[in-house]
């Protein structure tokens, strides 16, 4: 079996070499003898690690380490397929991928510390200069992938760039009315109110929503107005770090002052009544249906419907616009790109290579490996123009986003690499360029918080309590929103209620957590 | 020993049937009706596979469940997750909140399907039978996540069943799927809607078996059709309607909870979280396996216990038992 594989490997390797001869290989080889590592590597609920993926074999052409796919290259649940794999006690060489939501780094670290995967420190330190490079420069990412034992177990997936949700606005409807894109909060309500009564969209009606979203979470959101906050990373629900110390938003007590005049907004119908079911279709019915005014939702996406609705909505001009400045005159975006992402891979326990290993690692973080993760393959999906890659016609103007063409060939894919923002702007509509140089020139949007890495009693602790917390919470909050309980004749009991399902104890586990692994 | 046995058994004079051991009473069961067993054999099989080897599974409630140390080499706990379940008010919640649905559900969509049989059978019209019949079976075969979006729709404050009632003069269009008080009825409603046709097919099938000439002769006496309703067909299909109802009394802590996600909003938790859903964010979201099956191990002895009185009751009341 062994000889098999290493010959086959052999014939792949040699015919690679002839056969794709057209790029020198500039690199060094990691290995002279041509390896196969077994990879157990599935995400998004769609694809599996795919050796023919043109990245994969000229990953495996440039450092002589192919590898082969165990989880199946179809459709199906990631988190499932791993939780299989570790249950079957049989850890490929390396393990990798993405969750759908989140707790990939949970399952690391988990796994990591009851021996299913190799702690990596070492290896970093001896053979991967670019990934120690890396965490040297920023030592918040190593925190925040550290597992409570102080070992890494995986190599993270960071994105790049900090702009993610914003706020757009029909402008031509602004402009209709004579208004002005609102600067605070006060202005955004008398807006809010204009769109609701001096039917912007001239049919008579007064079926104007001045402000929609896909996510409930969203109109939540708007609680930032009032300076407090509703979550602390990318993810909704999150705790934030307030001076150091741990916090919930929804527990905090600028919260009420927030959730009361969401509430009162939701009751004077300028937040779109229906946002509980409408959910996903949001943005389609409304933006179609000419009826959306103000929305919070992904830069790039949302920029989209300009040339989607050009022609059915004369005059449609749907625009980025700052964030208005809360009560205390603070201009401040609460959602961004989170650093780090929690997912990527490691290494299972019984890998006979992993000094081989780290090195593919550590190829993903050099210019050369960050390019192919990034943008492809040269010649295929990217030429170099003076020095910098730029994505072919052919794929710019291909079937489908340039994203989902990058997951077909195995690019862009959740690996340990760091992503290039030059990849994403070469796509990237020119409202939605317009409205990142806004935030991003503006400083707008605040650090998204890395999240904790709980040892076994804080974890206990945590799920313990948690999801009841949360639940309540969600229940809490949604009803002061549709005005079925008053928020100041319920605060005190919502908050001795909290307090009786363990908020307390969770949050001092988070906070122990959070001073291990950030504090100095 | 068992050759020597033979030769001594066909000996002795035919009329005289030897005395065998339970070995060989087996062995000699099978030969003669091994196709019988082999029909058997696909149905223990799947017992075994889906539902026996399963079960041992149910350990892990009464341990500190790890997928990777395995379910062996995870450390054992005690009642631990037994006492997390049983302090939680959110759990007892929605166990209150599985018997309510249950219950109602029991009370109004299980006579439902009966109803409807009925009223099948009473149709004269043998096409607009038929079509009335496949109008009512349709419903089951559209997927869940249809029906659930075409309720969210039909319910919104812009849906159908708003622009009625304000056509009707209702001032306010209600929000019904945000308000704690609607879901029961909006739950069980579209489930009789979806399912009453399809389980009426069991019903009818034992009207079919009913003998006509007890009908004729209620005919001779001059009863009327109300009469024969429930004075021949009912109490003729009395047996299928309880064993459908100690079936449905074992399922009564199983609330649809694909369903039911679909259908709720962290506002209507109150009424609308059942234990599965429970379960559902408890543990299997967080992946806190062990605790989700401590809910299911609580779950499946509340059911067991279900089952076992109402076959007693009925095995009291009319003789007719599951066993």
């Amino acid at each position: 079996m062994k000889t098999k594989t290493l010959l086959l490997g052999a014939i792949a390797s040699a015919s690679l070499m002839f056969g794709g001869a057209a790029t020198p290989v500039s690199a060094e080889k990691i290995t002279s003898e041509p390896l196969e590592l077994d990879i157990f590597f599935h995400f998004r609920d769609k694809y599996g690690w795919d050796s023919n993926w043109p990245v994969a074999q000229e990953v495996a052409k440039q450092t002589g380490i192919s590898l082969n796919g165990l989880a199946p290259t179809s459709a199906g649940n990631s988190r499932e397929l791993f939780n299989l794999m570790i249950a079957s006690g049989d850890i490929p060489d390396i393990v990798g991928g993405e969750f759908r939501g989140a707790g990939m780094k949970e399952a690391f670290d988990q796994y990591g510390m009851e021996g299913a995967f190799q702690p990596l420190n070492d290896l970093i330190a001896e053979h991967a200069p670019e990934i120690q490079k890396m965490l040297d420069e920023n030592p918040i990412v190593k925190s925040a992938i550290s597992a409570p034992d102080g070992n890494i177990y995986y190599i993270p997936y960071m994105p790049d760039g900090d702009v993610a949700r914003i706020w757009y606005v029909r402008q031509d409807w602004l402009d209709k009315l004579g208004l002005e894109q609102p600067k605070t909060v006060d202005e955004l309500y008398d807006v809010l109110v204009a769109f609701r009564d001096q039917d912007p969209n001239g049919n008579g009606e007064a079926d104007e929503i001045p402000f929609f979203a896909r996510h409930t979470e969203e109109a939540l959101r708007l609680v930032t107005l009032w300076g407090a906050r509703s979550t602390g990373s990318d993810t909704y629900h999150q705790f934030y770090i307030d001076n150091g110390t741990v916090a919930h938003p929804y527990a905090h007590e600028n919260f009420r002052t927030g959730i009361t005049n969401v509430a009162k907004w939701y009751a004077e119908g300028l937040i779109d009544k229906e946002i509980f079911t409408r959910k996903s279709r949001a943005r389609d019915e409304l933006l179609g249906g000419n009826t959306g005014g103000v929305t919070h939702d992904w830069v790039a996406s949302t920029a989209g419907y300009n040339t989607k609705l050009k022609d059915q909505i004369e005059g449609f001009s749907f625009m980025p616009m700052a964030p208005p400045a809360d009560v205390n005159g603070k201009v401040w975006e609460e959602h961004g790109r989170i650093a780090v992402k929690p997912t990527g891979w490691g290494i299972g326990y019984s890998n006979e290579h992993p000094v081989e290993t780290i090195k593919l690692f550590n190829y993903y973080f050099t210019e050369e490996g960050r390019r192919t993760a990034n943008f492809g393959v040269e010649g295929l999906t990217y030429d170099m123009i003076d020095g910098k890659p730029q994505f072919k016609d052919s794929v710019l103007n291909g079937d489908g986003s340039v994203v989902g063409q990058m997951w077909e060939i195995g690019a862009q894919i959740p690996v340990g690499f760091q992503q290039d923002y030059e990849y994403e702007r070469q796509w990237t509509n020119e409202i939605a360029l317009k409205g990142i140089e806004m935030y991003s020139e503006g400083g707008y949007v605040v650090d998204q918080f890395l999240g904790f890495a709980m040892n076994t009693e804080e974890k206990a602790v945590y799920d313990k309590y948690w999801p009841n917390l949360l639940s309540f919470m969600q229940e809490s909050y949604e009803k002061w929103i549709l005005g079925a309980t008053d928020v100041n004749a319920d605060w005190d009991d919502y908050q001795a209620q909290l307090e009786r399902l363990g908020y307390a104890e969770v949050q001092a586990a988070l906070q122990s957590a959070y001073e291990r692994q950030y504090g100095n | 020993m068992s050759a020597v046995n033979h030769t001594k058994r066909h000996t002795t004079s035919e009329f005289d049937l030897p005395e065998l051991s339970v070995q060989e009473k087996i062995i000699d069961s099978f030969k003669r009706n091994w196709q019988i067993y082999l029909m058997l054999a696909p149905m223990v099989v799947y017992f075994l596979v889906f539902a026996y080897r399963p079960m041992l599974g149910l350990v892990i409630a009464f341990k500190d469940f790890s997928l990777f140390k395995g379910i062996w080499g995870s450390p054992w706990v005690g009642l631990e997750h037994f006492h997390t379940l049983f302090e939680d008010p959110f759990f007892w919640r929605a166990v209150k909140n599985t018997v309510i649905i249950s219950g109602f559900s029991l009370l109004f969509a299980f006579p439902a399907p009966i109803i409807l049989a009925l009223m099948f059978n009473e149709i004269r019209h043998q096409g607009f039978k038929r079509l009335a019949q496949t109008i009512a079976y349709l419903p089951h075969f559209i997927s869940i996540v249809i029906v659930a979006g075409i309720v969210v729709n039909f319910f919104a404050p812009s849906g159908i069943v708003n622009i009625i009632l304000t056509k009707l003069g209702m001032a306010e269009p209600t929000y019904f799927l945000t308000k704690p008080e609607w879901f029961r009825s909006i739950f069980i409603g579209s489930n009789i809607w979806k399912e009453a046709g399809f389980e009426s097919i069991i019903y009818l099938a034992a009207i079919t078996g009913v003998s006509p000439s007890l009908y004729e002769s209620a005919k001779v006496d001059g009863a009327t059709r109300f009469q024969m309703m429930y004075l021949i067909t009912l109490p003729c299909i009395l047996p299928t309607i309880l064993i459908m109802l100690i079936i449905r009394i074992g399922n009564l802590l199983e609330v649809s909870f694909e369903y039911v996600i679909l259908l709720y909003q962290p506002a209507t938790y109150e009424t609308a979280d059942v234990i599965t859903t429970w379960i559902y964010r408890q543990g299997l979201q967080n992946s806190n396996y062990d605790v989700a099956t401590a809910a299911g191990v609580f779950n499946a002895v509340v059911a067991f216990a279900l089952v076992i009185t109402a076959n007693q009751i009925s095995k009291r009341l009319s003789k007719t038992s599951l066993w």
